[in-house]
């Protein structure tokens, strides 16, 4: 009985010196560890016997989750790059789990557009989910916005509206085919796609992510419309933003909500330092990186 | 119509190493309606295999049995018999009223009589007080008394029982013996199985001994006992009174009684003295 | 045979397997937590993660009651008072078959009703793009259920053969894996992208493709997570498959053990 008893005592102070650095370990763990090494499709497949949807789900929640966590941690300004390729893989496998899985699609479109600047991967996936989710109009929306916006492809943008208009039946997108389908347009078509992103979006990390991005490119117009009205009224485009705010045109101040400083770049074309990215700041002061697309 | 009939039944087991083993090496034995058949031998020899054999529930080697007529490899050759296995085990999640309601539908008893005959037999093997209670509660003896329980409610011809008092205390046995005689009485074919002599002794008709998968033989029980007298204790009073027991031997008999007339001796009681059924199964197992 | 089904059903649930399953189920409860974690697609999430710990729990009791049920029988020497009743070995084998069968449906059923009661509340909650079609996701179950009946016949003829519980639970398991993918190891045979294999391995996965079960075709779980049109025409060929395949495996199973020495 006294040898059962101590026996016990001293498993739970084990236990006790234990848990500590184990869990410590776990937490610090690298995160390409922690989101794991997918085995080949065609393994997971076989081993998901008829839980290939759960499967699938598991990896986009897994992707989910590790992303949700560092996008807190941007928020306390420790910039972690997450890990992208490894997302992006997670999330190609997902979708050959379960071709009509969702949220897969749309976290990849969340993450391979801005950030990775995979616009090709970002549309072969999304083309590649249109033959299953024939009823869906976001995947074509996003693919039209992706042509548009990052690949300037106009045509096939314009093909891609309009399904996504017969799709969802709202006129908005058959007009955005027309409206914004050039490249004066771009500023206020990322501000319709942030914003149609960040009204259905439910997981509060993306969230976050969509309404910061909003909040730049709604700045970046508002400088837009200033440059404008300088040219106007002095026939020539400011050389700087801070010209612009001096003219008393820009008030308040613009301020980049990823922590960078707007400028205007040689063709007065509105860009920042930031890249509209929390890491983009890091190492990146000259002013020229000679970049064409900067606000990719 | 005899109960059962076996005729040249050989069965052979694989033993190790790709050997085989005889249990059974042609066993020729008929039981006929009515009659109380004992089936002795030691362990080992052969008795559950041959009962399994006549149940259907392993499958001869060659040769075969047949119950009521029907050969056995047919389920409903077993439509007249009530079985009691080695050691039975009855599904344990059940009670013992459950089990024989269940045993009574497959025999395909009404449920009126059903319920009459199972109170009846639960009552009788003293299992009513427990009927309600799921078997995986009771004692070795109420294991087997369930089994005698589940033989018999359907009242059926032939009864085979392998081992029927094994596990059970003197009181049970003593009722077991009482059904068997009530059987008996009723025109009932019993055939069981035993390694007791003295069960044998006391109710059967005939009595088979079995050893090492071979009849040795098959006997009337009656015919044993007395081929067993050996002589006689006799126990005469002298003239002068005194009493005095005798032993005289088997053929000396006529010719002792003849003289006892002679020498004025009265003959009080002659008691027959002889080997019983324990010696005569060891004598034969021995040879 | 009726009363060896009515006997092993009260037998199943006296051994608490019910209130098992309830225990298990209780993970319902954890599902619409879950499935809010999606971005666009909670309804659907949650029908995948409840049709999922349907047919978890589905394959749990098929493997277990069906791989056990005869082995149990037999090493508890039951067989030898049941099999001394008139009763021919086929249909007290069917019967346990035929008991175990109908609680596995009967389980589907109970757990239907909670997924549904899960799948309604998540719906609620957050509206679908998608409208849920409950006949679709009623199939899903039922054909599920289908599927594990069939496993329940495979873990019977693996019974009939084996001594141990070994060999029927783990070969049930096997065949449940190999099922599932027989149908992707075919195709990929009869692509060209297997130029590569020998003709012998084609030859033999083509055997084995019409030698094991298919569990494919009794996968409905995408249709009803994204209410996709069921195909009637392969709903009708699969039920059929269904009928004929377990037939086979209950008469192959039935022959060996009518056959099988109770020692």
């Amino acid at each position: 009985m006294i040898r059962t008893v101590s026996t016990g005592i001293v498993s739970l102070l084990l236990y006790g010196i234990l848990i500590l650095p184990f869990t410590t370990y776990l937490k610090n763990k690298p995160f390409v560890e922690k989101l794991g090494y997918v085995p080949s499709v065609a393994a997971l497949k076989s081993v998901a016997a008829d839980h290939k949807e759960l499967v699938a789900a598991t990896l986009v929640l897994k992707v989910l989750m590790y992303f949700g966590g560092l996008v807190e941690k941007a928020d306390n300004q420790v910039a972690v790059p997450p890990d992208y390729m490894s997302m992006s893989r997670l999330l190609h496998g997902a979708v050959k789990l379960d071709p009509y899985n969702m949220d897969a699609y749309y976290f990849a479109q969340g993450f391979l557009t801005w950030d990775v600047k995979q616009f090709k991967m970002a549309n072969d996936l999304l083309d590649y989910g249109m033959k299953y989710r024939t009823w869906d109009w976001y995947l074509p929306f996003f693919a039209g916005f992706n042509s548009a916006y990052f690949l300037h492809d106009y045509k096939k943008a314009a093909d891609y509206y309009k399904l996504a208009g017969e799709l969802s039946g709202a006129d908005l997108h058959k007009s955005l085919a027309g409206r914004y389908l050039q490249e004066s347009g771009q500023t206020d078509l990322a501000i319709t796609y942030l914003s149609t992103m960040a009204k259905i979006e439910r997981n509060p990390a993306l969230k976050k992510t969509y309404l910061i991005r909003l909040n730049a490119f709604k700045e970046v117009r508002r400088i837009e419309i200033a440059r404008d009205r300088y040219r106007e009224n002095h026939g020539k485009m400011p050389a700087t933003v801070e010209e612009v705010v001096q003219g008393g045109l820009l008030t308040p101040v613009p301020r980049d909500p990823y922590g960078g400083t707007f400028y205007l770049e040689a063709d007065g074309k509105v860009a920042t330092t930031s890249k509209f990215a929390f890491s983009g700041v890091k190492g990146n002061s000259s002013i020229k990186s000679g970049e064409p697309n900067e606000r990719h | 119509m005899n109960a059962i009939e076996i005729t040249g039944l050989y069965k052979q087991f694989p033993g190790k190493r790709m050997t085989k083993v005889d249990a059974l090496k042609g066993l020729d034995l008929t039981i006929a309606a009515g009659e109380v058949f004992g089936f002795l031998g030691p362990n080992g020899a052969g008795k559950s295999t041959t009962i399994k054999l006549v149940m259907g529930l392993l499958r001869p080697t060659s040769g075969r049995a047949q119950i009521m007529g029907m050969d056995s490899n047919q389920a409903e050759s077993r439509r007249h018999v009530g079985y009691l296995p080695e050691n039975p085990a009855f599904y344990d999640y059940l009670s013992a009223e459950e089990y024989i309601s269940f045993v009574g539908s497959q025999f395909k008893m009404e449920a009126a009589l059903l319920a009459q005959r199972s109170e009846d037999v639960l009552k009788r093997l003293d299992l009513w007080d427990a009927r309600k209670r799921p078997m995986r509660g009771y004692s070795k003896g109420m294991v087997q008394r369930v089994g005698l329980a589940q033989a018999l409610v359907h009242d059926p011809d032939v009864y085979i029982l392998d081992e029927p008092m094994s596990g059970l205390d003197p009181i049970g046995r003593a009722l077991v013996k009482d059904i068997i005689f009530d059987l008996k009485a009723r025109g009932k074919c019993v055939f069981f199985s035993t390694h007791i002599t003295d069960d044998v002794e006391k109710v059967c008709d005939r009595v088979g001994v079995i050893n090492k998968g071979e009849l040795l033989v098959v006997e009337n029980v009656e015919t044993i006992l007395q081929r067993g007298v050996q002589g006689y204790s006799v126990f005469v009073m002298n003239p002068d009174g005194a009493k005095e027991e005798l032993f005289i031997e088997k053929a000396h008999l006529q010719a002792f009684i003849q003289q006892s007339v002679v020498n004025q001796q009265s003959i009080e009681k002659i008691e027959p003295r002889r080997k019983d059924m324990e010696a005569f199964f060891l004598e034969i197992v021995a040879q | 045979m009726t009363t060896i089904i009515r006997i092993t059903l009260k037998g199943i649930f006296r051994d608490r397997v019910f209130q098992g399953i309830m225990v298990t189920a209780c993970a319902f409860l954890l599902i619409p937590v879950i499935a809010s974690l999606s971005m666009r697609q909670v309804t659907e999430l949650s029908l995948t993660l409840s049709l999922s710990l349907i047919s978890f729990i589905l394959l749990l009791l098929a493997v277990f009651l069906g791989g056990t049920s005869l082995w149990k029988d037999i090493e508890r020497r039951y067989t030898f008072s049941v099999l001394g009743l008139p009763l021919s070995r086929q249909s007290y084998m069917i019967g346990r078959f035929g008991g175990t069968a109908l609680f596995v449906l009967l389980a589907a059923a109970v757990l239907g009703v909670a997924a549904f009661a899960v799948v309604s509340y998540s719906s609620a909650i957050y509206p679908t793009d998608r409208p849920i079609v409950w006949s679709t996701m009623a199939i899903c179950i039922l054909f599920d259920a289908l599927k594990y009946i069939l496993l329940i016949a495979v873990a019977f003829l693996f019974s009939t053969v084996s001594t141990s519980f070994f060999l029927p639970v783990f070969g049930t398991i096997a065949t449940f894996l190999a099922g599932g993918v027989t149908q992707q190891v075919f195709e990929f045979v009869n692509s060209p992208a297997s130029k590569a294999l020998s003709p012998l391995v084609k030859k033999l996965a083509t055997i084995l493709y019409y030698l094991l079960p298919n569990f494919g075709a009794f996968d409905l779980k995408v249709n009803a997570i994204y209410s996709l049109p069921l195909p009637f025409e392969g709903l009708l060929l699969t039920a059929a498959y269904f009928v004929v395949y377990v037939g086979l495996l209950l008469s192959a199973a039935a022959t060996i053990f009518s056959r099988r020495e109770m020692r």
